[in-house]
């Protein structure tokens, strides 16, 4: 892509007192980004980004960033979510000559200031900020003031506030472009070579300074602490099992290094529940046995009811479920107010936040957000009356009407963006459901292609999605760059003709050994099992949604056709997947992949039976995760399955990126031709209610837990409120 | 009647007990426990360390011991106040329940009240005017009142009260005053929010209350005397206040005991429907997720409510009437 360069994030240096960026970095600007270099990226990017470095150098001479701003902005293409080549560069950083921006005081905290509370603005940012130039929305930069309101349901959902703020070491921006945030820098070697650079100056929300220590801390004193992690460090931080060996060059350089490459790693921190390889040491160490005053620390422990110092220290770290108001903390908007929380949780600007905007005025723009707590059917009666001046949660299309009605009224817009799912709603056979005979039928791939083939898609689409979603697979989604038609349509066209005729020839080896048929009908049209019992799909669902039961119900009516009668039975949720884990359901209905917009460097986990909670082959997910403590090995006769998982697993061995993209194509081309779950729509568009007053909120995008972390990738710090309430 | 009081009192202890213990048990009958509902979280957000904190938790919550074991925990230190950890949110119950109980005291105490009001003059008006187009339209009114589900109600009232009055739909006061110092203007707010949920929770019970008060004084209206003082000449209203009103009374106030936990079990779904910062959503919440602490301690709270409301009812009959109180004197 050309001009990648300019539409970088440009890190200016600010203060006279800070030398320019170092040659180190400077000769690292002649390069095109490592990470792009792991990927196999064409050679003529150095030529490229040079250049672009070139102009973009002289017109920053002449100043003005608005103009420069202009400039990069004018030179963008038009912002594509569509697909792409599935393996981007990794954005390149261009470093600041020097030039100086000068942070200006946020008015919100400018009397804690002149008291001398909190420090100005030039010392409680880093040394150099995140200068934001390119906005997700259209409304570019904005004034600092203003509150928020969201609403939100339970009280356990302030950890929202972590995937909304989204502060991560690299996080994908609305173009689905992996950068640096928190980190200044990221250099990536061979795929297994990952040296992070910090932001000088960089602090907590508590003024403490933010340094290699904090990782140091995580990975010693956390991660391989057999108390405080007795199975010892995540997952991600493994490769082949052995954990990476970890350098610390000084305060702010760190490097993690292992034998083989590790892509788990980048992804694991863009997460919108990230694996967190840092903690606040200066605030942690209290808690912790290797440093803390043991009879301080027994007190504490006693305080908060615990019973042992790991367990309270687990309590107190926790940062992604921000529980914690002690707990420092580098997003945007930090937690106010303290548990138990009856009626709104407060969040308040954090001080310290490293993020500015090309006008030198520290994010987040907004001072305070407030979630306040309603039960989730009134949510969307409360968005619709205009409480709220940012909500999708417990939104739902056939909300939208609704919503709309209001919308002039109360003053906001209501926008449509597209949900990031592989598709709305899928039924997943359960490949491991513990009835002998069943579980030989689920397992034979015709029987799942004749049930794809026999579900009216299209109607399903025009009756409840008037016709705004599309029939599709469980597969990905047109904008990403590894869609191809052939995912979304193998088998999903509606032919009962064409099922009945494959289901009468199905062969089916019994348990016993015998092979049956499933050809025979009782008088009622259905199909019997070769053990004579009629074929009725007992299909659970988790009972919350009517949308659901209407999907299924016409489910049922086409099915009726091939003579498979499907009956459904709701469960509570946690009972639901007990129920699957163990095998005892036979089918369920859930929503489909949780990233549907995946390039070749996305995990591929949910694709092959990893982990349990793979919802058509949880035992043998279980096997893999416990390793073979529990759950079963995947049988020879299911080779295609084992082969999705050595595909996944190859896929993790591999810096090649593109041999990462063949490896998305075969899992996706095996999901479409073996039907392990069967997608029924996808594209169901997700209704976004804004505050007229609120600026910057995209009018299209795609609002998935994965990768956008709902808002996240779109930097809900960049929003900024017009004028009074 | 000090002894009569101080009995039933005595009595209370062991139907509490009876009650709390009840309520553990059935909360742990289904299977799982309350760790369960977050268990699938954590697996999905904390590695392999997943399994040791799910086992933290449950040490946590003393999920290890047996039901009757975690009930003596729990009845111990309700003793002293201390009622144990809220699963959900990992915080001291006895913090959770505080300002909930508070507010569903003040919303059911108001509707009993509304349900008194309107029941009473409404209830004398028909009966007095029986047959005539004001008794129909205030039957009219409590049947629908009795016949329309409460949730439905709430939903109506609540876009009528947003659409028309700009009411903010649903809670207990306006979102600025939330965690706001008490102030005139909090309580206002309060006060306004309030008449939603009274009137949707108290027409139900309104609506029987006529009936039943109507009924009565019907009853009474033709007795003998009422004739014989009407005779005599006794202004109506006088006659009407004197003798027959007294009488109907009677099955007025002793209602009270029922409509205690009618008020209270109705309320759950319409604070769930309005979103009231009430023990009804936590209650709720509390039992799906298996809550024990939590759910325990509020029942015993309702339970507790109910009993001294059947007591304060039983004391006010025996203020009012004078045969119950002179029997009771008989007995001693």
């Amino acid at each position: 892509m050309t001009g990648g360069g300019m539409q970088g994030i440009h890190v200016f240096t600010w203060s006279a007192g800070v030398p320019p960026a170092s040659p180190a970095a400077q000769a690292k600007g002649e390069n095109p980004s490592a990470l792009a270099r792991r990927c196999g990226r064409d050679a003529r990017a150095p030529s490229e980004s040079s250049t672009n470095r070139g102009t973009l150098s002289h017109i920053r001479r002449w100043g003005a960033a608005l103009a420069s701003l202009a400039v990069c902005l004018a030179m963008l293409p038009p912002v594509a979510v569509g697909a792409g080549d599935a393996c981007p560069p990794v954005r390149e950083m261009t470093h600041g000559n020097g030039r100086t921006l000068t942070l200006k005081e946020v008015p919100f905290l400018a009397e804690q200031v002149k008291t001398g509370r909190l420090p100005p603005v030039a010392e409680r940012a880093p040394r150099e900020p995140l200068v934001i130039e390119r906005f997700a929305g259209q409304d570019g930069p904005g004034r600092s003031g203003g509150e928020m309101i969201m609403l939100m349901a339970i009280p356990r959902e302030v950890r929202m506030m972590v995937v909304y703020g989204y502060a991560r070491l690299v996080g994908f921006d609305d173009r689905r472009q992996l950068v640096p945030d928190l980190l200044q820098d990221i250099e990536v070697e061979e795929g297994r070579i990952f040296t992070l650079k910090l932001r000088a100056g960089h602090k907590w929300s508590d003024g403490k300074p933010f340094t290699t220590e904090d990782f140091r801390y995580f990975w010693e004193d956390v991660a391989n602490n057999p108390e405080l992690s007795p199975s010892g460090p995540p997952l991600e931080m493994l490769v082949d099992g052995k954990p990476p060996k970890v350098e610390i060059i000084d305060e702010t350089t760190i490097r993690y290094s292992w034998d083989l490459p590790n892509p788990y790693f980048l992804p694991a921190q863009a997460r919108p529940s990230p694996l967190f390889i840092y903690r606040p040491a200066h605030y942690l160490k209290q808690f912790h046995k290797k440093y803390a005053d043991p009879a301080a620390l027994a007190k504490l422990v006693d305080r908060y009811r615990q019973r042992t110092w790991a367990s309270l220290h687990n309590r107190m770290d926790d940062m992604y479920r921000n529980e914690n108001p002690d707990l420092p903390s580098l997003h945007p908007w930090i937690l106010e107010s303290r548990p138990p929380y009856q009626q709104r949780i407060a969040f308040v600007r954090n001080p310290y936040f490293h993020r500015v905007d090309a006008n030198g005025v520290q994010l987040p723009y907004i001072d305070r957000v407030y979630m306040n707590l309603v039960s989730p059917s009134l949510i969307p009666l409360k968005a619709g009356s205009g409480e709220s001046d940012l909500q999708a949660r417990y939104l739902r299309f056939d909300n939208y009407t609704f919503l709309r009605q209001g919308a002039k009224q109360f003053g906001f817009d209501v926008r449509l963006w597209e949900t990031g799912l592989g598709a709305h709603l899928a039924l997943y056979p359960n490949l491991n459901y513990e009835e002998p005979v069943w579980q030989a039928v689920l397992r034979e791939p015709n029987v799942r292609r004749a049930l794809s083939m026999a579900i009216d898609r299209d109607e399903i689409n025009e009756i409840l999605y008037i016709g705004l979603a599309s029939p599709s697979n469980n597969t990905v989604r047109p904008a990403s760059p590894l869609f191809r038609e052939e995912y979304r349509h193998k088998y999903a066209t509606f032919n009962p003709k064409e099922a009945n005729r494959v289901l009468d020839k199905v062969q089916i080896t019994m348990p016993d050994g015998t092979q049956g048929n499933l050809r025979k009908r009782n008088s009622r049209g259905v199909r019997l099992l070769p053990d004579g019992r009629p074929m009725v799909i007992v299909l659970e669902t988790a009972g919350e949604s009517t949308e659901e039961t209407d999907v299924l119900r016409l489910v049922s009516d086409s099915w009726k056709r091939i003579g498979v009668e499907l009956v459904t039975r709701p469960q509570t949720r946690e009972i639901l997947r007990g129920r699957i884990y163990s095998g005892e359901a036979m089918m369920t209905i859930w929503g489909g992949l949780e990233n549907g917009v995946p390039d070749a460097r996305s995990n591929p986990a949910e694709l092959a039976c990893l982990s349990q909670s793979v919802l058509w082959c949880p035992k043998f997910g279980q096997y893999r995760e416990t390793g073979g403590k529990s759950g079963e090995p995947i049988p020879e006769s299911l080779a295609v399955v084992r082969e999705l998982s050595e595909l996944a697993k190859r896929w993790g061995r591999t810096a090649d990126c593109r041999e990462q993209e063949r490896i998305w194509h075969r899992m996706l081309q095996i999901h479409a031709d073996f039907q392990y779950t069967i997608g029924l729509v996808a594209g169901v568009k997700q209704p976004v209610v804004v505050s007229a007053r609120l600026k910057n909120v995209p009018e299209k995008g795609v609002y998935s837990w994965e990768p956008y972390a709902f808002f996240g990738a779109y930097r809900p710090d960049t929003f900024w409120m017009e004028g009074k309430r | 009647m000090l002894r009569y009081v101080a009995k039933r009192l005595l009595i209370m202890v062991p139907t509490l007990v009876i009650i709390s213990l009840l309520v553990f048990f059935i909360i742990t009958l289904p299977p799982g426990n309350c760790v369960t509902a977050q268990i699938d979280e954590i697996l999905s957000s904390g590695g392999p360390n997943a399994i040791e904190k799910v086992r933290q938790l449950e040490q946590l919550y003393d999920l290890d011991k047996s039901w009757w074991e975690r009930y003596a925990i729990w009845a111990s230190g309700a003793l002293t106040w201390d009622f144990g950890l809220s699963c959900q949110d990992n915080q001291p119950v006895s913090q959770l329940i505080g300002e909930r109980i508070a507010l569903t005291m003040v919303m059911e105490i108001s509707t009993i009240i509304f349900i008194w009001v309107v029941s009473f003059i409404i209830g004398v008006y028909a009966a007095t005017h029986q047959y005539r187009p004001g008794d129909y339209i205030a039957s009219f009114i409590g049947f629908v009142g009795l016949a329309t589900p409460n949730f439905l109600l709430a939903l109506v009232l609540l876009y009528v009260g947003k659409r028309y009055f700009g009411v903010s739909v649903g809670g207990l006061m306006d979102p600025q005053y939330i965690d706001q110092p008490w102030s005139w203007e909090k309580i206002h707010s309060i006060l306004q929010h309030l008449i939603i949920p009274v009137v949707v929770i108290g027409t139900a019970g309104t609506a029987g209350m006529i009936r039943r008060l109507r009924a009565n004084l019907l009853d009474e209206l033709q007795k003998q005397y009422v004739t014989t003082g009407r005779a005599k000449g006794l202004p109506p209203l006088k006659l009407l206040v004197k003798y027959p009103l007294r009488h109907a009374l009677n099955p007025f106030v002793a209602d009270i005991g029922h409509i205690l936990p009618e008020v209270i079990s109705g309320s759950v779904i319409v604070s769930v429907v309005l979103s009231l910062p009430t023990t009804g959503p936590m209650l709720l919440s509390a039992l799906k997720t298996q809550d024990t602490n939590l759910a325990a301690t509020f029942l015993l709270f309702v339970a507790v409510l109910t009993v001294i409301g059947t007591l304060i009812s039983d004391l006010l009959l025996a203020a009012l009437d004078p045969r119950i109180r002179l029997q009771g004197g008989t007995e001693k």
